[in-house]
Parts: structure tokens; C-alpha cells; sequence
């Protein structure tokens, strides 16, 4: 039984009170703490097999280092949320090697293939900027005290990881040709993939807790804004076409395509041309996961199952 | 959020009379890509000399598998050069005696300690 009821609770954390364990929790709080560090642990765990079959296509031994350094972050970063998790009473054993492939709650832009060195860079710069404008704004408001500390180390790693990106883009666009295409490619599919990363628009977000037991500060909407202020100008530097524009009279950012729209996840391809659909289509879409989904996550399983006869032997 | 490059400032209006000492102190603005202490704070610069507009820096990293080998060796060439008493920069990597946590001076560790990170 909690020391508090959840309108008790919600009082104290928007006055600042800080969450340090599960005693202080209601089950509300519990729940919702839960949904979020789920998908950020999935988010990070997925990122790595994604990231890792991109990394063969590093040019140097010196980028393939750099590259797995990235894949080594996530990891230990996606194996912080799940021992966070363990604290709030979560197996932390069923989450990643228990649960079928569909079940994991990360966005599906990780489901998604990297095919060239491009899209891996493009990933680096756009995915990592979107967890780091997630992370941060995590950091900044949340109300559960021990996620707040793990998030310092996390987010100067993430640092790391957008540099990576942003340096390999602006080489590549610089050097025009076929390495510019590339580029031009994968900011095509991966713009409005990262869009829809960051959910349902205000006006039709559905209740959550997680602004009200201060889990976060920002809402959709705002983060997308966040997102947008950092990549629409980095892409307009590089001569990158991105779908969106400062929009003066709004004071914000604006996408240049219906929103949200259907992909093809075979030809990576947006249907702008098919206009708006519903978000009730994305779930569909979501809930049926990526093309690689189901390879991610055995290859984070795979041997797990087996390694464990041998060591019962 | 630019990593190593937060802390630059710009170019001297007159060229240092101790151009090597001029030379550490734009050292120290250069910041490791994830932690923002200077390179010299971390201990990973080994020896500076200076000669007819080269500047040559002795440097290690943390480890050889360190991942941001390239853009610490961008961050000083380019901060380097935007001097222009600096035509050049020589960057030797130095491996022995190897780099280890003890040569993160004291200044550096404070400001570990206040980012919440060991050292």
C-alpha cells in the first residue's frame, strides 16, 4: 500500500519532490514509470543490432572502432533502464530473452535495415538526436531520482554519438556524387520515420501520467519542435532537402507532407502523394513491426538459450 | 552540444611571446567529445614544442580502442590552426608510458567530481 494516493503524489512531484525507490510510489506512478523505461531500454537494446549489421560497412578501422564504441554505449545504456527497471520489480531476464519479438516497445524506425554507411550516419544523427532530445528533457524534469543520475553519463555518450553522425553527414553531402545521393536517400525515409518516432500530436494524446507525475517535461509536440530546431537547419546547411520549414507566422516549425502518412518499409518510401491516414493506421503498421524486427531480436537471443544447457551441463 | 569544441575562443590578436606555453594554453580549450574536461586536464597530452609555425604535439588517448581518436586529433589540429602564428600541426601519438587515471590532474578531477563521474 502506498504512502500516498496518486493525487497526493502528483502534488508533490510538480512542487519537486523527488521519487527515490518503490516505497514512495503508487501503483499509478509504478506504471507508468514502467512504460516509459521500457521503451527506453528497448529503444537502446534494439538500436545495437541495428547499428551493429550497419557497421560492416565502416571505411576505416578507425570508424569501425567508432562505430562499435556506439553499439557498446547503447548496450551498457539499454542494460541502466533494465536494472532501473529491476528496481520497480521488473525481471530484467523475461524482458530482454523472454519476450517475443513483436513485444519489445522501441520505436519502428528500429525495425527498419541500415543498407550503406549512409544510413548508418544518418541513423547516428537523426535517431541519437531524438533520444537525446527525449533523454534530456527526461533529465531535466523527471520526478524518479535514480533515472535522473543515470541519465548524466548517458546523455555525454549520446554526445559522442551525434557528433559521429553530424561529422559523417557533412563529409559525405560535401563530397557530392553518388556519397551525396546516399545521404540525400536516407534523410528521405529516416526525416518523417524519426517524425513519427515521437507519437500522437497533442491534441489527441491520450491520458498517460507521465507529465503528471513529472516522468517528463515536454510534450509530444514540443519535442518534435525540439528535434526539428536541431535537424532542419543541419540539413539545410548541408543542402540536404528535409520535409519542413521554419514557419515565421506560427513561430515553429511546419512539415511539408501529410502528417502522419503511410510508409513502405520494402522500397523505404513515404506515400506523400497518398495523403493523410489515421493514426490508428500507424499503430496497425507499428503493431505489426518492421521488416527487421524479428532479426534484431533473435540476434540478441539466439545463444542465450543455448549457452545456458551448456553451462547446466 | 558540440563535444570538444564548446570552450573555443577566437583567434590571439598577437602572436604569444611563449609560444609553447601559448600553445597548452589552446589546449585547454580543447574538451574530450564526451566529458567536458580539456585535453591537458585529462592527462593525455605528453609534450608541446613549437618551431618556424609548427606547433608538435605529443599525445595519447585512453585507451587504442579509443572512439574518438579522429575528432580529438580535428579538434586540435583545427583549433591549432585558427591561429595564425600556427602554420601547421605535427600530432605524434605516444603510447608508453600508457595512459591510466592517475594522469588526470587534479583540476580535471574536481570537475569529474562535480559532473558525477569517478576518476
Amino acid at each position: 500500500m502506498s504512502r500516498f494516493t496518486d493525487e497526493e503524489l502528483m502534488q508533490k512531484v510538480q512542487a519537486g519532490y523527488m521519487v527515490e525507490g518503490p516505497e514512495d510510489m503508487t501503483e499509478g506512478y509504478r506504471k507508468a514509470l514502467r512504460v516509459q523505461l521500457t521503451v527506453q531500454a528497448d529503444t537502446e537494446l534494439m538500436s545495437a543490432p541495428s547499428y551493429w549489421m550497419a557497421a560492416r560497412y565502416a571505411p576505416s578501422t578507425n570508424t569501425q572502432v567508432s562505430a562499435h564504441a556506439i553499439i557498446q554505449d547503447e548496450l551498457a545504456h539499454a542494460n541502466i533502464a533494465y536494472r532501473l527497471l529491476e528496481d520497480i520489480g521488473e525481471s530484467k531476464e523475461h524482458l530482454v530473452y523472454g519476450r517475443q519479438p513483436h513485444e519489445f516497445k522501441h520505436p519502428y524506425g528500429f525495425d527498419q535495415p541500415l543498407d550503406n554507411w549512409a544510413e548508418l550516419v544518418v541513423a547516428t544523427g537523426f535517431f541519437d538526436r531524438a533520444g537525446i532530445t527525449l533523454l534530456t528533457d527526461v533529465h531535466e524534469n523527471t520526478s524518479y531520482a535514480p533515472l535522473k543520475r543515470a541519465l548524466v553519463k548517458i546523455g555525454m555518450e549520446e554526445t559522442f554519438h551525434l557528433r559521429h553522425g553530424e561529422v559523417w553527414m557533412r563529409r559525405l553531402a560535401k563530397a557530392g556524387g553518388e556519397a551525396r545521393e546516399l545521404v540525400q536517400r536516407a534523410v528521405d525515409w529516416m526525416f518523417p520515420m524519426t517524425i513519427e518516432w515521437f507519437g500522437l500530436p497533442d491534441d489527441m494524446k491520450r491520458h498517460s501520467g507521465q507529465l503528471d507525475f513529472k516522468l517528463k517535461g515536454l510534450t509530444n509536440d514540443q519535442l518534435r519542435q525540439v528535434w526539428m530546431a536541431s535537424t532542419v537547419p543541419l540539413c539545410e546547411e548541408l543542402g540536404l532537402d528535409a520535409p519542413a520549414h521554419w514557419d515565421e507566422a506560427k513561430g515553429e516549425y511546419v512539415l511539408d507532407y501529410p502528417f502522419p502518412c503511410q510508409y513502405d518499409a520494402v522500397d523505404k518510401h513515404w506515400a506523400f502523394d497518398e495523403g493523410e491516414i489515421s493514426w490508428d493506421a500507424v499503430f496497425e503498421r507499428w503493431k505489426g513491426r518492421g521488416p527487421m524486427n524479428e532479426i534484431y531480436v533473435e540476434s540478441v537471443q539466439r545463444s542465450r538459450m543455448d549457452v545456458e544447457r551448456w553451462l547446466a551441463a | 552540444m558540440s563535444g570538444g569544441r564548446d570552450l573555443w575562443s577566437a583567434p590571439l590578436d598577437e602572436p604569444p611571446e611563449d609560444r609553447v606555453q601559448g600553445t597548452w594554453n589552446l589546449l585547454q580549450e580543447v574538451l574530450d567529445p564526451e566529458i567536458p574536461i580539456s585535453l591537458p586536464e585529462l592527462g593525455l597530452i605528453y609534450g608541446v614544442a613549437y618551431e618556424n609555425g609548427v606547433a608538435r604535439i605529443d599525445l595519447t588517448f585512453t585507451a587504442t580502442a579509443c572512439p574518438c581518436m579522429e575528432f580529438i586529433r580535428e579538434d586540435i589540429t583545427d583549433r591549432l590552426e585558427l591561429e595564425h602564428w600556427i602554420d601547421s600541426v605535427e600530432l605524434v601519438e605516444v603510447w608508453d608510458p600508457p595512459w591510466t587515471s592517475e594522469r588526470i590532474t587534479p583540476e580535471g578531477r574536481d570537475k569529474l567530481k562535480k559532473l558525477g563521474v569517478s576518476a
